[in-house]
């Protein structure tokens, strides 16, 4: 009878998630090298809507025939189809601490087919084995003097190893060569997605590839350039105005929808009971 | 049930944690030889839904949607860069001029004696039985001398005099001269250590559990190795806090706070509209 009942209901429902990934932006302005959430809401597929109805035939005893007619698409409520990170810049904050570096974008080759910018990111070892990206620089050493992340998962150089340095009096280039007393020990493994958006969060600020493939290493791309910043970290690319407004949106638009809700509600209350009053 | 408050709670919580160790920074802003910790933040764990297996309209990201759940403190890291120096003209307070070294201290615990670590070098001195000296710190516990014993002279001094290599001397009323040597260790890795009360340092609990040892950790400076000491009496270190630093983290912590705050309210008043549907 009411078609919308359940469409304004999917319609709460698509902007109740909307605000739980906007919070989760908000919580994370502080994180080094966050990447904030974008989400995108998409309605459901649309069906044809037809109405049964008699088509008069001109002839002389007026027949009349039973027909169906569409009259046009109809959607039946909207989801939240893709939340995606936004591969921005964040800014640089000094720590001080030797441990933290910060990762910033040089010329990045765009995609030809996507027209979206690729990214670099360091490169982590996980537990599996395989391959962990991240933008968080805030790295630590170890008990055994390996450079892990914050986490606690190896840094892997450009050669795919584990990284072993004495202490933390190292110097970092800004190529990324790790200077123990002007020998140089190690290289940084930064490795480029072409296509960042394939790629999925996994929490601590780590991201893995779809079908767990290794990136390439930037090195193997022409032109790529980045630089690497020592004693500091990628702050956050969160911008908590704009974050806080879209929150404020989608309640208000959370808000309509329940209003919607509520006049179906009195349309069948009226229904029900004047309607069908005898 | 609404995801955002708990992702908003869990944040809070977090930043509570970080508020303390701002506020710690800050009351030992004066306290001489004490090293700033900072906190650093990282996203929880995602959550990956996967809403839409019929769905087969174009996107970019992976399938399903990833749910973030707010951010935590990865780790806290103590600064060891050096305090700046502050002349008191006083012959008893040390200043150690090379970052990493630290005095030994020895302090009773339920165990028997323990050796702690200090760059906190206002000393003084204290009679015990037979007429001698002890070199205590502010807190009265002996300080060690290379040998890791407590430092005693005689009830009769006239001057104290720092020389290279960690050398105290002290010269009695009849001019005869006490050369102590002070025991000084090298932290290799400050990070690794454990926090003890005030400005001490100690070596973790668990650090056979770690796979390290002593050695690896620090050096007792001994023989020829004492020439690395930079020792200078009559200055004091003061603590690295940089106040400034201290201050825009304590405002954007309690900023980010609020927004979390916000997004509770926020949730709240959704589910007074929920409620209100009828």
């Amino acid at each position: 009878m009411f078609r919308g009942f359940y469409t304004v209901a999917s319609g709460m429902l698509a902007q109740q998630r909307k605000t739980e990934m906007l919070t989760n932006n908000m919580a994370n302005v502080n994180t080094p090298g966050f990447k904030a959430e974008q989400s995108s809401i998409r309605s459901f597929p649309e069906m044809l809507m037809s109405s049964v109805q008699s088509t008069h035939i001109p002839s002389e005893n007026g027949f009349n025939m039973k027909g169906i007619a569409t009259f046009g698409p109809l959607s039946t409520g909207v989801y939240m189809k893709e939340t995606m990170p936004l591969f921005i810049q964040g800014q640089l904050q000094e720590t001080e601490l030797t441990t933290d570096v910060a990762l910033v974008d040089g010329f990045l080759p765009v995609d030809e087919e996507t027209g979206i910018q690729g990214a670099v990111f360091f490169t982590l070892e996980n537990d599996a084995g395989g391959t962990y990206y991240t933008r968080n620089g805030n790295f630590a050493l170890d008990a055994n003097g390996f450079l892990t992340s914050s986490s606690g998962y190896y840094v892997l150089d450009s050669e795919g190893n584990r990284i072993a340095l004495q202490g933390d009096d190292f110097r970092v280039t800004e190529s990324g060569v790790i200077m123990e007393d002007d020998n140089d020990v190690a290289t940084l493994g930064i490795s480029f997605a072409a296509r960042p958006d394939a790629l999925m969060k996994q929490g601590d600020g780590l991201f893995v590839t779809e079908t767990g493939e290794n990136l390439v290493a930037v090195n193997t791309i022409p032109n790529a350039t980045y630089s690497i910043q020592q004693g500091f970290v990628e702050r956050s690319n969160v911008d908590a105005g704009r974050t806080m407004t879209d929150l404020l949106t989608a309640y208000r638009a959370f808000e309509a929808n329940q209003k919607v809700l509520q006049a179906y509600d009195r349309s069948m209350e009226k229904a029900v009971n004047e309607v069908g009053r005898v | 049930m609404i995801r955002t408050m708990i992702t908003a709670t869990n944040t809070m919580n977090q930043l509570q944690h970080q508020f303390d160790i701002i506020g710690n920074n800050l009351a030992n802003s004066s306290t001489h030889g004490f090293k700033a910790s900072q906190a650093s933040f990282q996203e929880l764990l995602y959550e990956q839904f996967t809403n839409d297996k019929a769905d087969r309209a174009p996107r970019q990201s992976p399938v399903g949607i990833r749910y973030g759940t707010g951010a935590k403190i990865a780790q806290t890291q103590m600064n060891w860069k050096m305090g700046s120096l502050q002349s008191t003209e006083r012959q008893l307070d040390f200043a150690l001029t090379t970052p990493k070294q630290y005095f030994n201290v020895i302090m009773p615990t339920e165990g028997g004696e323990e050796t702690v670590y200090t760059r906190q070098g206002s000393f003084y001195i204290t009679p015990i039985e037979g007429g001698q000296l002890m070199l205590v710190n502010d807190d009265g516990n002996p300080i060690a001398n290379a040998q890791g014993m407590p430092i005693l002279f005689n009830d009769d001094v006239a001057d104290y005099h720092v020389q290279p290599g960690g050398i105290l001397e002290v010269t009695g009323n009849d001019g005869t001269v006490t050369r102590i040597e002070l025991g000084i260790t090298v932290i290799e890795r400050p990070n690794l250590m454990e926090h003890l009360s005030g400005t001490y340092i100690g070596l973790p609990r668990n650090l056979a559990e770690l796979g390290v040892t002593e050695d690896d950790v620090f050096t007792n400076l001994q023989g020829a190795d004492r020439n690395l000491i930079g020792l200078q009496n009559g200055v004091l270190e003061t603590s690295n806090v940089h106040y400034e630093k201290e201050m825009t983290d304590l405002i954007n912590v309690q900023r980010n706070y609020q927004f979390n705050a916000r997004a509770v309210t926020l949730a709240d008043q959704m589910l007074g509209l929920i409620n209100g549907i009828r």
